[in-house]
């Protein structure tokens, strides 16, 4: 209880510093909170604290890449507030120190179930979107080896298949956040889809956007000639490149898919899958690659599976090496602390003992400081 | 082989389990003799097993495990509160969208805890009276009669419940029946109320019949 008390303490002194350096708020927020809203920003100073993306932000820089249940929450509390905390503060340390005409640097977020990878790689993105990076964010590649209604045999490779609904889908997200460098960055190759339409060299990739959103049957080639320009021209310089990949293990693990003749789809067929490999391979320069192992949509791994040894499989981790692991833990006692205040103050708490010190100590035993469990637990409460 | 139906399979000299966390954390001093006579007799007596229902956790509610046991399908416990738990989510979520979007002045009217809800839709559901079917030289007749508190709950949650799964539309999820149900009976609106409201109507009708109860 002394040490909970002392922690208070020191965060109610950062904030005090924090907030006298800037500018006054118009009502003072509590000590969890921080009104720096630039991750560029972010220091030790302000682990454990949430910080707030205004919400106009979160629909350009984030279409497709926030968790479920954070979406509702946003939807719920009228503002998105993320967590800093120190895997994400490691990696933008690491990424503000990165060389860029060294290979592309990866790094590996890995932790068990619902600790809070997913977040931390959105943390990053917004940090890459707001210093001017073009992001490359695949929301989830585990949707992109299940689930799939129609598979196309590829025009471009006969042995591969194509999936037109989940190209075209990314294809627009991809639009929405990066309007601005697709009208700058052109084609350095004349590409022909099918006998007729082509896309000259020098005309800006938007045009290859629009192509595969306009012709579905190649919206994968679409995707694939994007990721092999934007490969290509990052050396150069005029833009930084992120790959942000969350469940990256999909990419070598298996498919629930079949072929017409029911044999087994194994993932190199799947043209999306091919060339994201490629774009996970460190031999460009020019940016980063940033990704996220995650079980919960993996397929035919146990659910205590959460090393990147278990979850990548020998030919994933031999793939990836080198690579840079990030761990992210449970909750701390005073992220918790923060998370729990948070939730009060937006009387998302309605419990009334909630509020007292034996509720407090039952959700922090019940969830194990786990941000997943504590959410689930304090949706009913 | 005899299953505990009608009869307890304990011996009658079993105590109940204690599971409050705050009645053991009395000092010696404050209990009075009775209390402390009770616990010497719980120190040699033999105890009951505690029922897997009952918890000493801060946040349950008699009344919500109740509504989760009816709710249940075959055995099926852990849909069943899965269920009750997105219910109460989804009340706090809609309560709590309608209190930020509202001006100042009436924010203060707008309940979002779910478990007042809960409560005050029970309350607002239970029926004064009830019909009971007696029968009287071969005709049935539909007399109005006293309900105890007991029987007013289970019917108002039998209400709900079968409400929810009958009358709405098949793709609706559970949860989402039940919050819209269980708010329309706070604002004492909907269709259960109307029950309620029909039953008491019939029971002031049969009112001729009332002398043909003996208890």
């Amino acid at each position: 209880q002394l040490e909970r008390g002392c922690a208070l303490h020191t965060a109610h002194r950062d904030g005090l510093s924090s907030v006298s350096s800037q500018d006054v708020p118009e009502r003072p927020r509590a000590v969890f909170h921080t009104s720096e809203s630039d991750p560029a920003k972010h220091t030790e100073q302000h682990e454990g604290r949430l910080y707030n993306i205004p919400l106009e932000e979160v629909n350009a820089v984030f279409p497709h890449g926030l968790p479920q249940r954070f979406q509702q929450q946003i939807r719920t509390f009228n503002e998105a507030r993320v967590m800093v905390r120190k895997p994400a503060l490691e990696l933008l340390a690491y990424l503000k120190g990165s060389n860029l005409t060294h290979p592309a640097v990866r790094y590996v977020i890995y932790g068990e179930r619902g600790t809070g990878k997913t977040m931390t790689l959105c943390h990053v993105v917004h940090y890459c979107s707001r210093q001017g990076w073009l992001v490359l964010h695949i929301p989830d590649a585990h949707l992109w080896v299940k689930n799939c209604k129609e598979l196309l045999q590829s025009s471009y490779n006969k042995d591969r298949l194509d999936q037109p609904l989940q190209a075209s889908v990314w294809l627009k997200n991809f639009k929405t956040s990066n309007e601005r460098f697709l009208q700058e960055i052109k084609t350095q190759k004349k590409y022909m889809w099918g006998k007729r339409e082509s896309t000259e060299e020098g005309r800006p990739l938007m045009e290859v956007v629009e192509q595969g959103l306009a012709r579905v049957r190649s919206a994968s080639d679409a995707v694939g000639v994007l990721l092999k320009e934007l490969k290509q021209q990052s050396h150069r310089g005029s833009f930084r490149l992120l790959v942000a990949v969350d469940g990256v293990n999909a990419l070598w693990g298996q498919t629930t898919l079949r072929k017409e003749d029911k044999s087994p789809v194994s993932p190199e067929e799947l043209t999306l899958v091919h060339n994201l490999r490629k774009m996970v391979k460190n031999d460009w320069s020019g940016g980063a690659i940033v990704t996220t192992l995650s079980q919960t949509g993996s397929l035919f791994k146990p659910s205590s599976a959460y090393t990147p040894q278990e979850l990548l499989g020998k030919e994933g981790f031999d793939a990836l090496d080198p690579f840079v692991p990030i761990p992210v833990p449970n909750y701390s006692a005073k992220e918790f602390e923060s998370c729990y205040g948070y939730y009060l103050e937006r009387r998302w708490l309605q419990h009334e003992k909630a509020r007292t010190e034996d509720g407090k100590a039952e959700l922090q035993f019940l969830s194990g400081s786990n941000p997943r469990q504590l959410d689930r637990l304090a949706g009913p409460l | 082989r005899i299953m505990p139906v009608r009869w307890n399979r304990y011996d009658p000299s079993y105590l109940e389990p204690e599971v409050k966390k705050e009645s053991y954390q009395r000092p010696l001093e404050e209990l009075t003799e009775e209390e402390r006579e009770q616990m010497e007799l719980k120190a040699v007596r033999l105890i009951k097993a505690a029922p897997p229902t009952l918890s000493s956790s801060v946040f349950s509610d008699p009344m919500i495990s109740k509504f989760t046991n009816m709710m249940m399908k075959s055995g099926n416990k852990v849909l069943a509160r899965n269920l009750m738990s997105q219910t109460l989510e989804n009340i706090k979520r809609k309560q709590l969208e309608k209190y930020h979007k509202a001006p100042e002045n009436e924010k203060e009217t707008i309940e979002c805890n779910p478990y007042v809800i809960f409560h005050q839709a029970l309350k607002n559901c239970q029926p004064i009276i009830g019909l009971s079917n007696i029968t009287r030289g071969g005709k049935t007749y539909q007399v109005p009669v006293p309900l105890t508190d007991n029987r007013k709950r289970f019917l108002a949650m039998k209400w709900l419940i079968t409400e929810c799964r009958e009358n709405k539309h098949r793709r609706t999820m559970m949860p989402e029946k039940l919050s819209q149900e269980l708010l329309l009976a706070f604002n004492n609106e909907g269709p259960v109320i109307k029950r309620k409201h029909v039953l008491h109507k019939m029971a002031e009708a049969n009112r001729a019949y009332a002398h043909f109860r003996w208890w």
